[in-house]
């Protein structure tokens, strides 16, 4: 195999393997950025994972096939709203604690996941899932043309939401106030920003982006719903927003790079290069913490109020 | 032929079970991570014990279970067993060891049991460890003979246990029929990461992989990677006749399973002698341990050679005049 090929296919499996925690360390970054630290993500990718497979399961034999992977895709939606929303009701409106409210979600939304796809479908079984939609022209593009244009429909979405969380995060005057709450609440709130309805939304939205993530590892990726299919990525996601400093392209470069990690280190496997396997499956972990340890810098530029409930009475 | 044919039949018909009934009432308490109706590890348990109690009246085994249970938890569940009087409790996992050593010392009367593992424990503490090697080596002989590009994925969780064991025996199996084969091995690090197994089985398939395997849960992601190239001639052979049920099932050449059924007759039967633990109870071929099926539905790639192959070496691993030496493999 040529190094040509080898990077070639490391990377044709491993960019399209990095939207699931691009997407939830996307919505994570928006919880953060309004000073919510949410580690429920993992559960709320669970109950996505699960809504996005059940349409597909049960419709795939039926004439509304067609729109199976759609209604999943806004099942998984909604549902990671209402669970962003349940979130926001614990720590906002009655200031619980963010690290325990975020265990008790995760909890949640594994153990709702695995008990009703028990209840509907019983083991592990596969479908159809999303369809390749390789880009016309593009796609036939030497090297490229796998790598990057012939995903399907929810990555090329994902990436394309990356500007689209830059432009609302600093462009606009909704990502001013989410910003504003998470720097400076009671500052914010003397300027007239509504804190408890701002981080409201900043949950709702990381709630959505968490759910659609997991609505691609079951559509899009593995194409099968099981109890574990997140298997830590809603954690990694957290880490991912640290690691990107709380920035759009920061994060992309960090799911990416993970991501590209992983399949790097199931190539080399594969390649039979004498290594022992569990330093190569520790590989991409150990790359996020070093590049977390060497970027000292961003601690200082988090969120100061990250974690803190705001109480508007409370003196200072 | 027939008579021949029918003689046989009967001859095993009134073959004397190698266990006889409990002699008195027994209760089975089975603790387990995932969830028993889940295709895979812990249903082949708990199905094993079901078609024990099935077999010998739910008045002689008694049964219950416990699931989603991590180790940590796994405690509490096994101390209301013992207060309940549950003669067996299974901790179906090694990462119950701890666990049933620690409970074992504090309650020498119960027997305990947690696998797979070939460990001897103290005298009330049975492990059991399937000889997967056994079913690896017949599924590497189809898949050595199977393959046009001799080159052949394995999708592993970890290298140790019994995938160790099966890995080892499929490497064997292909070099035995195809020497110029070369075997793929990777690892997930995960028994449970669908995900991650669908990303190795597609690196494999990348790679030029055109027969893949694989054992535990996560195998099932494999081979759902594995029908995604489903006008390719790309084929799986399995570590779970689950997989033959499955829609992807038209990639899966053959499986093997555990059938634990061995392991929980033989509990009951050494508890009921007064061998309370101490043994490690092996599962192969020769003890009705493994179940091996080709997939008929599969097409023209299982061909009467290849399966003609994989039963003389089934027949040969049973008689033990095969001998996998599958520590030889590094």
């Amino acid at each position: 195999m040529s190094i040509l090929t080898f990077v070639s296919n490391v990377l044709s499996i491993g960019i399209p393997f990095s939207v699931a925690l691009l997407l939830a360390a996307l919505g994570e970054m928006f919880n953060q950025r309004a000073g919510i630290f949410n580690l429920g993500c993992e559960g709320i990718m669970a109950m996505g994972a699960f809504l996005g497979f059940i349409p597909a399961y049960f419709l795939q034999n039926s004439p509304l096939a067609g729109y199976a992977n759609l209604l999943g895709v806004l099942a998984a939606g909604g549902a990671g709203i209402l669970l962003g929303l349940l979130f926001a009701l614990a720590t906002v409106t009655f200031k619980a604690p963010q690290g325990i409210a975020g265990i008790g979600l995760q909890m949640l939304g594994w153990g709702t996941a695995g008990t009703l796809f028990r209840h509907f479908v019983g083991g592990v079984t596969g479908i159809p899932g999303l369809p390749s939609l390789p880009i016309p022209g593009l796609s036939k593009i030497p090297v490229l043309g796998p790598m990057l244009f012939s995903m399907n429909a929810m990555a090329y979405l994902a990436f394309l939401f990356v500007p689209v969380s830059y432009y609302l995060l600093f462009k606009t005057p909704w990502g001013l106030k989410i910003r504003a709450v998470g720097t400076y609440p009671r500052a914010a709130d003397t300027m007239g920003i509504n804190v408890t309805k701002t981080r409201y939304q900043a949950l709702a939205m990381g709630g959505l982006l968490a759910g659609l993530a997991g609505a691609y590892l079951s559509l899009g990726q593995a194409k099968m719903f099981a109890d574990d299919i997140v298997a830590g990525r809603g954690f990694i996601a957290v880490a991912l927003v640290y690691f990107g400093r709380w920035h759009p392209a920061w994060i992309l470069g960090g799911s990416l790079l993970f991501s590209i990690a992983q399949s790097f280190q199931l190539a080399i496997q594969v390649m039979g290069i004498k290594f022992p396997y569990e330093f190569a499956v520790m590989l991409p972990y150990v790359l996020v913490i070093v590049v977390l340890a060497l970027t000292r810098s961003s601690a200082v530029r988090g969120p100061a109020e990250l974690g803190k409930a705001y109480d508007r009475e409370k003196r200072i | 032929m027939k008579k021949v044919v029918l003689a046989v039949l009967i001859a095993l018909m009134i073959l004397p079970s190698a266990f006889s009934a409990p002699k008195a009432k027994v209760k089975i308490a089975l603790i387990v991570e995932s969830t028993v109706d889940d295709k895979g590890w812990c249903q082949a348990m708990h199905d094993a014990i079901m078609a024990v109690q099935k077999k010998y009246g739910a008045n002689l085994v008694e049964y219950s279970y416990t699931e989603k249970m991590k180790p940590v938890d796994a405690g509490s569940a096994a101390r209301q067993y013992v207060a309940k009087g549950y003669d067996i409790i299974i901790g179906h996992g090694a990462q119950y060891k701890n666990l049933i050593l620690e409970m074992a010392d504090e309650f020498p009367k119960t027997t305990f049991a947690f696998g797979t593992s070939g460990e001897i424990g103290p005298k009330n503490v049975f492990t059991y460890m399937p000889e997967s090697e056994e079913t690896g080596y017949i599924n590497g002989v189809i898949a050595g003979l199977v393959t046009k590009a001799n080159i052949i994925g394995l999708v592993g969780p970890v290298d140790g246990g019994d995938a160790a064991r099966y890995n080892r025996g499929f490497i064997l199996g292909v070099k035995s029929v195809n020497p110029k084969a070369q075997v793929q091995v990777a690892y997930t690090g995960s028994f449970g990461d669908f995900v991650k197994a669908a990303e190795l089985a597609h690196t494999q398939i990348k790679a030029g992989a055109d027969v893949l395997t694989g054992s535990a849960q996560q195998a099932l992601g494999a081979l759902r990677a594995v029908a995604e190239y489903k006008d390719k001639q790309i084929w799986w052979l399995g570590q779970d006749t689950a997989q033959l049920a499955v829609p992807e099932s038209y990639k899966v050449i053959a499986a093997a399973s555990y059938a634990y059924e061995a392991v929980v007759e033989a509990l009951i039967d050494k508890r009921q002698s007064g061998v309370l633990g101490g043994e490690s109870i092996p599962l192969n071929f020769s003890n009705g341990g493994f179940v091996y099926q080709f997939n008929d539905k599969v097409g023209p790639v299982l061909t009467a050679d290849i399966r003609k192959a994989a039963e003389k070496a089934k027949a040969d691993i049973t008689s033990r005049k095969l001998v996998i030496n599958w520590k030889d493999v590094k």
